[in-house]
């Protein structure tokens, strides 16, 4: 091995009963390089992650760091041989300090007791090689996502990385910060640190990527240079066949006049303000901005899972007072929320209950239930969304993350809501699944249907809108028309908010 | 649910296994046990806490818990206890006692879910107070002789030979059994202790289904307070300490989830006729009491560790 590589998998074979997560992997990661790591939900990215960093141990084949072929026992093992990770979901301890955190499990000792000078000297240290403007003795609570992100880095830094692998570390971000999070990226390669940067956002690999390299099915697929690459082409090896991994609008656009649904002034403190728009028959209107820009807490207030304080909802003419998830149903809007796993769906329900759980009232019997009907009625809505398995008994919480969104999305087509609101209805989704889903949106507002979509993927929210609301931290900004979509549109009233440059834009 | 399904059949009949080597066992220490009449025993023992338990999976099965049951039993065998005494009709006064029982546990439910306060908290405060209750009703004594016509009709025996308590906790087991898998108030009882927000997500009136789940609740322990009024032929406003711990290692044992969303009435029906059957045991082989808490205590750990073992098969 040259000097060059400093991670080398060989023939990496790991085997889940039934299932080959990983079949032969054989790949090298230079030092010093952004290595991206591609590939659908279950290609086996987290499998080979959990390998390198000690979370699985029965694997066949070799992993060899620097020439030594290594074996961690536990994740703690790894990090001290400086492997560390950025979990996907920040697993910091919110009622700690920022200081607490970083040096977690190893803190500096004076005799018996912790040495709080030192610990908060050594963290701050850090904190200023990462260009942070918060301190050590931060409470980590008070942080937002970007900066609890910024500690973990923080963290591998502690334990002296010289890899350290990002699992989808933009999911949460602002552009602001994942534009941080990429001049932190390059200082750390540049003092020698190798970074493995799994994303299911290929604009970012471009950016940020030297080498990437592709899984599919669990098998090496191939390493790219990035310099000498497309997205098509990237995109064309994840999956295997020819996608444009953009969403686009298939058929003819053809919404009515009729408004199905009117928000005036709507307002909940802190969060927003004076909310006004109108969503027509067959639209879709996607809603855009940053995070933080409060799209998720209109929706959830036009839906009742919050309750405004003061502006009108008015649903087919009628000014409804909406208050509770259940009014929302009454009145025929339906959320499919953001995060499927802790809003969507209930992990101890198959699918046929988690796909009843919001049409079981309008079930034939009052009292009993049945369940013939409740599984009849379940086969319908899992072909509509193309299941897999196509099975109503197989618990919801065993499916991937792609199927598990079509099951909370087939939850709102069973019932008869006809405004249906999705906040992020692709996040953690992998391709296939994705283009599936835009698929059923279309089919929805052919329907006569129409439909509110939340998105931070912008060319998403390009692709798929008919229009497209743009939000500022709590503000609606601008409300673009199809002719109009351009991402630099989209990003000037999402950062600025104002009209005045609109023409130098 | 086929694969779920499957699961529980093993976990149920692991219960059963277990009910089975506990009788061999004791079996063998003394021939005895394995009589008619110790049997009948058994399972009338079983009765009182049956109920209580029945009844407080519901509230566990919503992620919740109930500690206020014994207390509620208390008022209802006061209450129920005056009302007889005073030449009521047992008839009317037993549906009094368990519409008491209901209202009691739907107030605790509407503490959980209007004023928001955690369950285990709220019913620690209304342990407290529907305690207070019952002794303020019978300014601390007993409520005594019981008519006999009250004592026959729920504590008596079918042929001379069957107590009728047996077929009251028979009875409520298969009635809640259907509530929970056969009406949509189970299936939003599952899924409120599997994913309340998720839950709440899809339209459901989460607030009502649980001030429900917590009204069964008091309804068990309504039962259960009937079936100890007619056996003792007193009520004392002391009766019913320490219950809620026997029914929630019942639960337990029938392998409930303290977490939620997972248990079942037939689990929780095993639980409490095996921790009957082992003190039974103990007794009749002449273990000494001291030691009684100890094996108990014994059997609620094993029971749940077995539990997570299995489940963690069952996910390989």
């Amino acid at each position: 091995m040259s000097d060059q590589e400093i991670i080398q998998f060989n023939n990496v074979t790991k085997v889940f009963p039934g299932v080959k997560a990983l079949d032969k992997v054989s790949f090298k990661i230079n030092k010093g390089e952004v290595h991206a790591l591609l590939g659908e939900n279950g290609a086996g990215k987290s499998t080979l992650l959990n390998i390198l960093h000690g979370v699985y141990q029965g694997y066949e084949g070799k992993v060899l760091i620097k020439n030594d072929v290594i074996k961690f026992g536990n994740p703690h093992e790894a990090i001290q041989f400086g492997i560390s990770k950025v979990h996907q979901e920040v697993s910091l301890i919110p009622e700690l300090t920022v200081g607490q955190n970083i040096t977690l499990n190893y803190e500096p000792k004076k005799k018996l007791l912790i040495d709080y000078d030192k610990m908060h000297e050594e963290a701050n240290k850090i904190l200023d090689k990462l260009h942070c403007n918060f301190r050590s003795k931060d409470l980590v609570k008070n942080l937002s996502i970007g900066e609890m992100q910024m500690i973990s880095i923080a963290k591998a830094l502690f334990h002296d990385a010289k890899v350290i692998s990002l699992d989808e570390p933009t999911a949460s971000l602002t552009s602001s910060e994942t534009e941080t999070l990429f001049r932190i990226i390059r200082e750390l390669k540049a003092n020698g640190i190798t970074i493995i940067y799994v994303s299911h956002r290929l604009e970012e690999i471009f950016k940020i990527a030297d080498k990437a390299t592709v899984l599919r099915d669990g098998k090496f697929i191939r390493t790219f240079d990035v310099e000498d690459t497309t997205k098509d082409e990237l995109i064309k090896s994840m999956v295997g066949r020819d996608v444009s991994s953009f969403a686009k609008r298939n058929k003819p656009r053809r919404f009515s006049e009729e408004v199905v649904l009117e928000i005036n002034n709507l307002t909940l403190e802190p969060h927003f303000k004076d909310i006004s728009f109108k969503l027509r028959k067959g639209e879709i209107l996607g809603f855009a901005g940053l995070v933080g820009a409060k799209r998720t807490d209109v929706v959830r207030t036009i839906f009742g899972a919050d309750h405004k304080d003061e502006g009108e909802i008015i649903v087919h003419g009628n000014n409804v007072d909406i208050k509770s998830p259940l009014d929302g149903l009454e009145n025929g809007i339906g959320l499919i929320p953001e995060n499927r796993k802790t809003q969507g769906f209930v992990k101890n329900l198959n699918n046929a209950n988690n796909i009843g759980l919001a049409c079981l009232e309008n079930f034939k019997d009052l009292i009993f239930l049945d369940h013939e009907e409740k599984i009849e009625n379940s086969k319908v809505f899992i072909d509509k969304i193309n299941l897999k398995p196509k099975d109503p008994l197989y618990l919801t919480r065993e499916l991937s993350g792609g199927n598990q969104q079509k099951v909370v999305l087939a939850k709102w087509l069973s019932t008869n809501v006809d405004i249906f609101i999705f906040d992020e209805p692709t996040k953690g989704v992998d391709v296939g699944a994705k283009q599936e889903i835009y698929k059923l949106l279309e089919d929805l507002v052919a329907q006569g249907k129409s439909i509110i979509m939340v998105s931070s993927e912008l060319p998403e929210v390009i692709g798929m809108s008919d229009r497209i609301v743009v939000m500022k931290e709590g503000r609606l900004t601008k409300i673009l028309d199809y002719k109009e979509f351009s991402e630099e549109k989209i990003m000037h009233y999402a950062m600025e908010g104002t009209d005045v440059e609109d023409k130098e834009v | 649910m086929l694969k779920i399904k499957k699961f529980k059949i093993f976990r149920e009949f692991g219960i059963l296994v277990a009910l089975f080597a506990m009788v061999i066992i004791f079996t063998a220490l003394n021939p005895i046990y394995i009589s008619f009449n110790n049997i009948i025993d058994i399972i009338q023992q079983s009765a009182i806490n049956g109920l209580i338990a029945i009844g407080i999976t519901f509230a566990i099965l919503t992620a919740g818990i109930d500690l206020s049951v014994g207390s509620t039993l208390a008022i209802v065998i006061v209450v129920v206890g005056k009302f007889l005494t005073s030449g009521l009709n047992p008839i009317i006064a037993i549906f009094i006692g368990i519409l008491i029982g209901f209202l009691l546990g739907v107030f605790n439910g509407l503490l959980i879910t209007k004023l928001k306060i955690q369950p285990f908290v709220a019913t620690l405060g209304t342990m407290s107070v529907y305690r207070g209750i019952a002794y303020v009703i019978t300014g601390g004594w007993p409520v005594l002789n019981m008519p006999r016509d009250f004592r026959n009709l729920v504590s008596g025996r079918v042929f001379n030979i069957i107590p009728i308590p047996i077929f009251i906790l028979i009875g409520f087991a298969i009635i809640t059994h259907i509530l929970l898998n056969h009406t949509r108030f189970g299936t939003y009882v599952y899924s409120i202790g599997g994913n309340e927000e998720a839950t709440r997500l899809s339209g459901v009136n989460v607030e009502k289904n649980k001030v429900l789940a917590y009204g069964l609740v008091g309804v068990g322990a309504a039962l259960a307070a009937l079936v100890l009024l007619a056996r003792l032929g007193t009520g004392e406003p002391t009766a019913g300490q320490g219950y809620e711990l026997d029914a929630i290692a019942a639960a337990a044992i029938g392998g409930t989830s303290l977490a939620g969303g997972k248990g079942s009435v037939l689990g929780t029906f095993l639980g409490a006729i095996l921790l009957s059957a082992l003190k039974v045991g103990l007794i009749v082989t002449g273990v000494d009491t001291f030691w009684q808490f100890i094996a108990t205590g014994s059997i609620i750990i094993i029971a749940v560790y077995l539990e997570h073992v299995q489940s963690q098969l069952y996910k390989k």
